[in-house]
């Protein structure tokens, strides 16, 4: 159970706190920070220092190889779950805020990380975007949200239309309805969702034109070897709903090709056993925007990956040469868009030359990484190339690169999958649907 | 408009002038500026108590927000202050019989948070109504407000019969409430000493009947429970696990890992393989499912499932490929996937695992580069037919000279030495060409150890030895105490080559040392040479065999943490009770369906992994730690007949081990000293002996134990307990 929850910013200092069971005084954040602190100054690899220290040369062996790599850690690599003394420390990172809860007993963290996620997700969804600026215009809504969220460490309302019933999100037509006519009197009722059998759906939902439509987004996690041989490579699909339809509509979906499908999970509202039995899915939609399924698919065959990339590095002295090209694989006709390449050049690199045949780069010499914007590519056209040399204080082949890869392709899913009707049951009209596919890089690496 | 401007520091006075102000107010626009300014400064810990008897003629605005806000202080500043809070309690009383169930659930809600005598006195019979309202909505707020009063008072709750109240709303219509009402009582039962949550099988069907229909977070709540559903048959536990199966595909993490622990908590209760192993397919797709998710979730379904495929390996098997770490994973997602792929690791896919973790020796994250070296040569003892392999990988690697590496590969070759001696020597030629690199002391203390093991095939041992000898009294003790047994060793087997270093070092060890350890370990080799040099061959005695078995789980452990599966026992891989105050132990409950796997290795002592304050980040990953399993008869000489004897007389012991302490410490029957323990290890032994180390047999016995477990395996020294009256026995 979530006894409380603090807010704070990449310095540590607290934005806001929520205590749901007694308070845990804000001491506690500090020894979270002197933890952080630790961690960050935590020197990942010393050479060992014995004796090195006293005299106050450093060994032959450090002389001669020069690797004195201190590396440290990024705050990224802080654990999300810390053992200390009193207090047991879960934290999520997000946008630069940390979301912190200090724990006593023994919990079920993966239920404190999914509720402060929704406790995110609902945010950024009233407020549009979570930050610490954000938070602090607004902030008795999002006191009033982590109130209405959790009742005494329990998980209370959690499904974003329930709570717009109950708190208003702050547009603008709602600051002026509020100053107008506060003075209604205990003018909420009670959200008719919370305890229906339905309760992502309220009643009573009436629209002038009834339209549903429906985002596949599929991200591409994949891992290639140098010569373009793939390690893994599988595909994240999500299915995202905007529902404007009027009323209680009983919706019934199939797809072409279900079977490519690995493992999916569904929003609470999809019946599962007709999807087990007739792989149909079959529910009553929340209104507005939902996540309706995710789902993972494999991706065996190199076929199915929309790029090749074929990078190649030769070590020369005190650096190296690279040359990077990306072979675009037919997508159906669809146009593979904002493709960034980004190479990591490795701790020691000093300095990058480069030039490509089409597209920009840049080299970011502060986290040693060199950008190429590619931008649109074509498959008939000549494969875009990008090479240049760099020069580093190691030994190239020591401190291999890196590349990941970012792109999208409108209109193209890449496991194949394909909606193919959808029908509407309890309701009389005919509303307009819409269905667009998106695929997308998510965690696309190439080791060199 | 931004609520930001209430932020500013407010003064007690101004906002109590404001907030009694005369002027008109009608729409009550101001009092909600006042109160928002308030409740600001509340949250930046400005103290605002001061303001207490003002807020309460506030209370009565008919304005929900403002009601909230007024609650909102309630609760922060009526336990300081019990004796104003009971000036709330008119309102509250009157706001729980409020037509709107919203406000009539609010003010219960309220008043559990505000744990006064007097105002809990007063919420007792509002909430036995409330437990009993038409509304759900009030009743499963009710229900938490239950919990929350046991934690405060216990014997009241037991005393007014609330439990049965809770009991009776399992069998309320609706599911949610059920959901809440379950939820209390596993909160109760887990707190409480006298009572103990059981759900019989009908009530268990109940409450997955309602599994379909209510919130994901009372979904949560109902698979939790069904912890405390012990089945009395086979069947029962099968038809609740296939009922529960269709939750695996649940968007919510929290509801796909309860699920997985109630399914592999029934598994205990189940007869047929059949089952069991159908339903071990259907964990695999929901566990790598979670693996996509955010960062946090992964790390906890990760930690997970190394506790899982140590009992369960079917579930995962044939998944390797989802362990391979991305390049921009977090360390702590990277190294518990490393972890996972040595699990995983068959003589099937050793190929595929072998190129990839190569592929991380070479990353730039020199910690994870570690672990990848240190997993090769895992990898090397676990698999032999991969052994070869391994051994040429971590060649190839010393090959990049990158210093770290090195020295990482040198510490795991000791072990690959150990595992599989006289094979791979012909490599220690190409090790020798880095000595001079080492300068961490686990990878010099494991060279120096290859160089005494070997020193009759090494040609120059005895000048590698003596450079490592230039730097002894600087050196950390981990390396000296290697230097002396290694130079001790070389002594053994050509005397010729180390009578000169012998009497050196074992002179620097027991007149230069101020460390104690390595003076008794030189005293003890001086003396065994000069008065019995046949009996110090000893010190080369066989080795006990090393094997990646101990890195395995302590099957009682592991029972323990698959109950607790999503728990944050389960990150550390420690028992709850070690970190943890207030903790009730869960244990499997026998029934006649039970199937108690009887564990094949037991083994004496729970392995502790290093507890540092990072310990989720680097937890049970480090180190060998072999347990010596002694399976080595040094002369062969073990009289059957006194094995028979009584063991329990520690006179006899003694006497038995006195006849020859040599040869017969490999042959004592410490099995027999512990019945139920196969695997007892001398070093317990040795701690229990301590305890009477002021009677002169004991302390002889000690002493020969101690000589043979010296060359053990050095890397245990961290972990000896400190023998109590050590001291006293040296000041005689």
């Amino acid at each position: 159970m979530l006894n409380s929850l603090f807010v704070l910013n990449a310095q540590g200092k607290i934005i806001i706190e929520k205590h749901w069971r007694g308070v845990i005084p804000r001491q506690v954040v500090d020894k979270f920070n002197d933890q952080v602190v630790t961690f960050l100054a935590k020197p990942v690899y010393t050479p060992y220092t014995g004796r090195s220290l006293e005299d106050g040369s450093a060994t032959s062996a450090q002389q001669r190889n020069g690797d004195l790599l201190v590396q440290r850690f990024a705050l990224e690599d802080l654990p999300p779950v810390i053992d200390t003394p009193h207090y047991q420390f879960l934290n999520v990172q997000r946008g630069g805020l940390i979301w912190l809860s200090p724990v006593e007993s023994e919990v079920e963290p993966q239920m404190i990380f999914e509720f402060i996620h929704r406790i995110i997700d609902v945010v950024q969804e009233y407020l549009g975007d979570v930050s610490e600026m954000s938070i602090r215009d607004n902030f008795v809504i999002v006191y009033q949200l982590l109130e209405e969220m959790m009742d005494y460490g329990y998980p209370l309302t959690t499904e974003t239309s329930v709570l717009k019933e109950v708190i208003p999100p702050p547009t603008v037509y709602n600051k002026v309805y509020s100053t107008v006519s506060a003075a209604a009197g205990v003018g909420q009722k009670l959200p008719s969702g919370t305890l229906s059998s339905i309760p992502w759906r309220k009643l009573g939902i009436k629209y002038a034109n009834n339209e549903i439509y429906f985002d596949v987004v599929e991200e591409v996690d994949a891992i290639l070897e140098k010569n373009g041989s793939i390690i893994s490579a599988e595909a994240h699909g999500t299915l995202n709903v905007n529902c404007r339809l009027s009323g209680m509509p009983d919706l019934s979906m199939t797809f072409i090709n279900p079977r490519v499908i690995d493992d999916v999970s569904f929003h609470p509202c999809v019946r599962y056993q007709k999807y087990v039995s007739d792989k149909v899915l079959s529910f009553v939609p929340p209104d507005g925007h939902f996540k309706l399924m995710t789902y993972r698919v494999n991706l065996p065959s190199g076929q199915l990956i929309p790029l090749q990339v074929r990078p190649q590095v030769t070590a020369t002295k005190n650096g190296g040469k690279f040359e990077v090209v990306v072979t675009p694989r037919p997508t159906e006709g669809k146009a593979i868009e904002h493709l960034v390449v980004t190479i990591s050049m490795g701790k020691a690199c000093t300095g990058v030359n480069a030039s490509c045949s089409m597209g920009d780069h840049f080299y970011d010499s502060t986290n040693k990484t060199l950008r190429w914007e590619v931008g649109k590519v074509d498959i008939r056209g000549r494969p875009p190339t990008l090479s240049g040399s760099f020069s580093s204080s190691v030994d190239a082949l020591d401190n291999p690169l890196s590349i990941t890869l970012g792109f999208q392709i409108n209109m193209y899913a890449v496991s194949g999958l394909k909606v193919d009707s959808l029908k509407i049951y309890h309701e009389g009209y005919k509303p307009y649907k819409g269905v667009r596919s998106l695929t997308r890089a998510g965690k696309f690496q190439v080791r060199t | 408009m931004s609520d930001a401007k209430y932020f500013q520091r407010g003064k007690i006075q101004e906002l109590r002038a404001e907030l009694n102000s005369d002027k008109k107010d009608s729409k009550h626009v101001r009092k909600k500026t006042v109160m928002k300014k308030i409740v600001a400064n509340m949250t930046m810990g400005n103290d605002m108590s001061p303001l207490f008897p003002d807020i309460i003629n506030v209370m009565n605005v008919p304005v929900l927000e403002i009601k909230k806000m007024v609650y909102l202080y309630l609760i922060n500043y009526a336990r300081n202050r019990p004796e104003m809070a009971m000036m709330a309690v008119t309102t509250f009383t009157k706001d729980v019989e409020d037509p709107n169930p919203l406000i009539r659930a609010l003010s219960i809600r309220t008043m559990g948070y505000i744990q006064v005598d007097k105002v809990i006195q007063s919420l007792l019979e509002p909430l036995r109504h409330c437990l009993r309202d038409q509304d759900p909505y009030v009743r499963k707020t009710a229900a938490i407000s239950v919990a929350k009063l046991y934690i405060y008072d216990r014997v009241l709750v037991e005393q007014e019969g609330f439990l049965d109240m809770l009991r009776d709303l399992l069998g309320d219509p609706n599911p949610t409430v059920v959901g809440n009402a379950i939820a209390a009582l596993t909160e109760i039962s887990e707190r409480s000493e006298n009572v103990q949550l059981k759900l019989n099988m009908s009530i268990a069907s109940k409450l997955v009947a309602a599994l379909n229909e209510c919130s994901e977070w009372a979904q949560t709540y109902i698979l939790e429970a069904l912890m405390y559903c012990v089945p009395q048959e086979s069947a029962d536990a099968v038809m609740l696990a296939e009922r529960i199966v269709p939750r695996l595909q649940h968007a919510n993490s929290a509801v796909v890992l309860t699920s997985i622990k109630v399914i592999i908590y029934l598994m205990n209760y189940m007869d047929s393989p059949e089952d069991i192993s159908s339903l071990s397919k259907k964990l695999t797709p929901p566990l790598v499912t979670l693996l996509s998710s955010g960062p946090e979730v992964q790390y906890v379904a990760l930690r997970n499932i190394l506790i899982i495929i140590q009992k369960r390996p079917e579930v995962l098997k044939n998944e390797m490929k989802v362990f391979f770490c991305k390049y921009n994973d977090p360390i702590y997602v990277k190294l518990a996937k490393l972890e996972i792929m040595f699990r995983l690791a068959n003589p099937k896919n050793i190929d595929q695992v072998l190129n990839e973790v190569k592929e991380y020796a070479a990353e730039v994250d020199v910690d994870f580069v570690r672990k990848a070296v240190r997993c090769i040569g895992r990898l090397a003892v676990k698999i032999e037919a991969a052994a070869e392999r391994c051994i040429s990988a971590l060649l190839e690697l010393i090959q990049t000279k990158v210093n770290y590496v090195v020295q990482e590969a040198i510490v795991v070759i000791r072990d690959i030495f150990r595992k599989y001696p006289n094979r791979y020597e012909s490599i220690i030629g190409t090790l020798c060409e880095y000595l001079d690199n080492l300068d961490e002391p686990e990878a010099k203390a494991a060279m120096i150890w290859i160089i005494g093991q070997y020193a009759d095939r090494i040609e120059n041992a005895d000048e590698l030895l003596e450079d490592f000898c230039y730097t002894f009294l600087e050196d950390p003790q981990e390396v000296q105490l290697a230097l002396l047994t290694a130079v001790v060793k070389l002594f053994i087997k050509r005397p010729s080559a180390g009578e000169e270093l012998v009497p050196k070092v074992l002179k620097w060890a027991t007149e230069e040392s101020d460390n104690p350890d390595l003076r008794d370990r030189g005293y003890i080799y001086w003396r065994l040479l000069s008065t019995d040099p046949a009996a110090a061959k000893a010190i080369m005695s066989d080795k006990p065999d090393i094997s990646t078995e101990s890195d395995n789980m302590d099957p009682m452990l592991l029972e323990e943490l698959l109950l607790h599966i999503g728990s944050l026992a389960s990150i550390y891989h420690k028992s709850p009770t070690t970190f943890l105050h207030h903790y009730k132990p869960r244990y499997l409950i026998p029934s006649p369906a039970l199937q108690r796997q009887i564990p094949t290795t037991p083994r004496a002592e729970v392995r502790e992994n290093p507890t540092d304050a990072m310990n989720g980040y680097n937890p049970y990953m480090s180190d060998f730690n072999q347990q010596p399993s002694f399976p080595v008869d040094l002369v062969n000489q073990a009289d059957p007949q006194q094995n028979q004897q009584d063991i329990s007389d520690p006179d006899f012991l003694i006497d038995f081990m006195l006849q020859s302490p040599f040869t017969r410490v490999n042959t004592f029957p410490y099995h027999l000293l512990y019945p139920h323990v196969n695997n007892f290890s001398l070093q317990q032994l040795i701690v229990t002996l301590t305890k009477s180390i002021l009677r002169p047999k004991v302390l002889l016995t000690f002493l020969a134990l101690t000589i043979v477990l010296f060359d053990l395996d050095d890397s245990e020294e961290e972990e000896w307990e400190d023998p109590g009256g050590f001291e006293a026995m040296e000041e005689e």
